[in-house]
């Protein structure tokens, strides 16, 4: 009769194991050794040498694209998650409405996210390109443009282009997680704001969002962390040029360990972006938490 | 105790038979390759060599020694060397661009400890001279290649200007091209991405009597005339002379334009040709000598890389290895062998002994071995290079946007003397 409860207690725990054993030798470990890294003094050809006092991150700060990228991945950031929340939940409920084609339509949107990214830049990037790029063709095809534009004129245009990127391919990610919550709504709640004369934006405000905000939640916070890490998009398109203009954090980072042989200092700016990304998802998850106790 | 003497004697028989047998096992050399191409795999590998592949080939004339030889591509291959360095596990061979980071940290074999005489007389020279530090050779030439102008003559042809020589004549044939053609073919390549961004400074400072270095052999970018040759490839630019987006048009993209015949005049290698062939582009093209500023020398640009060799002081038996890194070489540069690799990439040899034979089977290479001999190499030797090369890059692609070339070349000086 007494093994009963020590089995109960230990269950869940040998349950776990599998995933903490695989999480601390795939992640944990990992994340220590980059903190000691980043730590140390590291040559240009790799050789791990002894504590530095912080340089790395002494340099990481100095480094005279930090405040640009630091810019650009806020950019990067805010307008990728903001729009594609926007986009996608608007989807979503176009996707969540009865309508004939609707698996067909369902099947469509999840295209962009099943795809590699760096397949979907590539693309994209050919059909920028100004010279034999796509969209130059068809657009010169059809008699709309007279000559070849350059899309990329400016590393302005470069970078919103990648944010364009980077919203299209990260809106069914989106739509999927919303509809998943919108499909779990009771349709009585409708009913009943119905009988109480509710509109559309009412029902919206007061029914769905409500309701859908948990699985907004896990999304936008699994989001910020996606977007914030992201590389592909990025490197595929401009390679952070000119001078880091279009990097962010992650591909800058990127650069000056693999490229610029400044493996110290790209340590350094990877616990700083760890560092980052911690306190904005603790912060969003925290807000949002409260929020919903209140 | 005779029992016990015996059971001694067959124990101390087993143990020599051990360490007998433990001598006769062969050496194992961990070799990583550049990829050049679409067939390094298949030539050290595959049966791209003449049917069979240069480790099978290797093993069997060299019974002793097993090679555990991997092709990495370019864009991994420092991410790759570091990692095992980092790791205590460096290959024994590399074939990489770049050495001396490997040098500052005294990571690598001095030449001499591995390679035969006769083998070492049998480089170029000047190329030799690249891979020397402190007086100690670190490195050998394993192919170059040289960088010329092509011209498209049909364009040329159609716009009636003559291949331009100076950078004025440059200047008036770009504008002839622009009038002509309404912009729908751009005259001049640029590349200034992080890919090749550095050709582009040499291709500009080495033509106006500039460069990387001083007198002194000090790595020096901001000479006046580094200053000149750089606001006027900018300058080539801010007039609509070039391919639209220098900062992220590659030379392949530049390459692929040109085969397009939407380039009138690119700086590539000598394996242009090759490329335009296996993609099917079909273009009248010419070979000239790169345009300098008046007055000026000529400087042609030469592209190297090379093979080099890691301590390993684990290992117990260091002569024995160094043979074997030794006999790798030998192997490796003998005619039969490396006259294919060299042809087969579309490269140029770094060793006298396959002159002739190259020669022989193409005689477009004799040109461009004329070419080698007074080509200029990036100062690879010095350890503050890649503080340069990137530099130089960010420079131009600052320039790009509106920076001011002399006081970014002025910064750049300070961060690589500091």
């Amino acid at each position: 009769m007494n093994t009963i409860p020590i089995r109960h207690k230990w269950e869940p725990y040998v349950w776990l194991l599998p995933s903490i054993l695989l999480m601390s030798i795939f992640v944990v470990f990992p994340i220590g050794i980059v903190f000691k890294l980043s730590m140390s003094e590291i040559s240009k050809a790799g050789v791990v040498g002894a504590w530095n006092n912080f340089a790395n991150f002494r340099a990481a700060f100095r480094d005279p694209a930090f405040g640009t990228v630091m810019q650009n991945t806020a950019v990067w950031v805010v307008s990728v998650v903001g729009l594609s929340t926007l986009l996608g939940f608007v989807t979503a409920m176009a996707l969540n409405a009865e309508f004939r084609g609707r698996r067909v339509a369902r099947s469509i949107v999840v295209f962009p996210w099943a795809t590699s990214l760096v397949i979907q830049a590539s693309v994209w990037n050919y059909i920028i390109k100004g010279e034999y790029g796509n969209l130059n063709n068809v657009l010169l095809n059809l008699g709309i443009i007279k000559s070849a534009v350059n899309w990329r004129a400016t590393y302005q245009i470069e970078f919103a282009w990648e944010c364009g990127v980077g919203i299209f391919v990260t809106i069914p990610f989106v739509a999927f997680t919303v509809l998943a919550g919108l499909q779990s709504i009771d349709n009585a709640y409708y009913e009943a704001a119905t009988v109480d004369g509710a509109g559309f934006w009412r029902k919206l405000w007061n029914v769905t969002i409500p309701l859908v905000k948990p699985s907004l939640t896990v999304c936008t916070v699994l989001n910020i962390i996606y977007v914030f890490n992201s590389f592909p998009i990025i490197y595929t398109i401009t390679k952070g040029a000119p001078a880091n203009k279009t990097d962010t954090m992650v591909t800058l980072l990127y650069m000056r360990a693999f490229y610029d042989n400044q493996k110290g200092p790209a340590t350094a700016m990877s616990v700083i972006g760890f560092a980052i990304l911690c306190v904005c998802a603790g912060v969003y998850m925290m807000v949002t938490m409260r929020k919903e106790e209140q | 105790m005779k029992r016990m003497l015996a059971l001694a004697l067959a124990m101390l028989l087993a143990l020599g038979c051990c360490a007998a047998f433990a001598e006769a096992e062969p050496i194992t050399l961990n070799v990583i390759i550049a990829q050049y191409g679409p067939n390094t795999e298949n030539w050290f590998l595959g049966n791209g060599m003449d049917g069979t592949n240069f480790v099978a080939k290797f093993e069997e004339a060299n019974p002793d020694i097993k090679l555990n030889l991997e092709v990495v591509s370019w864009n991994d291959l420092d991410t790759v060397v570091s990692t095992r360095i980092s790791n205590n596990s460096a290959p024994d061979i590399l074939n990489n661009d770049n050495f001396s980071e490997y040098v500052v940290d005294g990571l690598l074999l001095p030449v001499s400890d591995y390679c035969t005489d006769e083998l070492f007389a049998d480089f170029f020279p000047s190329f030799i001279e690249q891979s020397i530090m402190d007086d100690v050779c670190w490195a050998v030439p394993d192919l170059a290649s040289a960088r010329a102008l092509y011209v498209n003559t049909d364009i040329l042809a159609e716009v009636g200007i003559e291949v331009p020589t100076t950078w004025a004549e440059l200047e008036d044939a770009c504008q002839a091209i622009v009038d002509f053609y309404n912009g729908d073919v751009y005259p001049w390549g640029i590349d200034m991405t992080t890919d090749e961004g550095q050709a582009a400074f040499s291709y500009y400072v080495w033509n106006n009597d500039g460069g990387f270095l001083d007198a002194d052999g000090n790595l020096v970018v901001n000479s006046d005339k580094n200053v000149e040759a750089i606001e006027y490839a900018i300058g080539l630019y801010n007039k609509g002379f070039t391919n639209p987006n220098p900062a992220t048009q590659t030379r392949y993209d530049l390459q692929d334009m040109f085969g397009a015949g939407k380039l009138a005049m690119i700086i590539a290698p000598n394996q242009l040709p090759s490329y335009l062939k296996d993609k099917s582009y079909e273009v009248n093209f010419a070979t000239a000598a790169l345009p300098v500023n008046e007055g000026a020398a000529p400087g042609a640009t030469g592209v190297m890389d090379r093979i080099m060799a890691f301590k390993n002081d684990a290992y117990p038996d260091q002569a024995a290895r160094n043979e074997a890194i030794g006999k790798f070489l030998s192997f490796f540069y003998a005619p039969e062998n490396y006259v294919g690799w060299v042809s087969m990439e579309g490269f140029l040899p770094a060793v006298n002994s396959s002159v002739a034979a190259l020669v022989e089977s193409d005689p477009s290479f004799q040109a461009w071995l004329d070419v080698l001999d007074s080509c200029k190499f990036y100062p690879t030797a010095n350890p503050k290079w890649d503080v340069a090369r990137q530099g130089v890059i960010e420079v131009e692609q600052q320039a790009l946007t509106g920076g001011d070339v002399k006081a970014l070349l002025d910064d750049l000086q300070a961060k690589i003397d500091g």
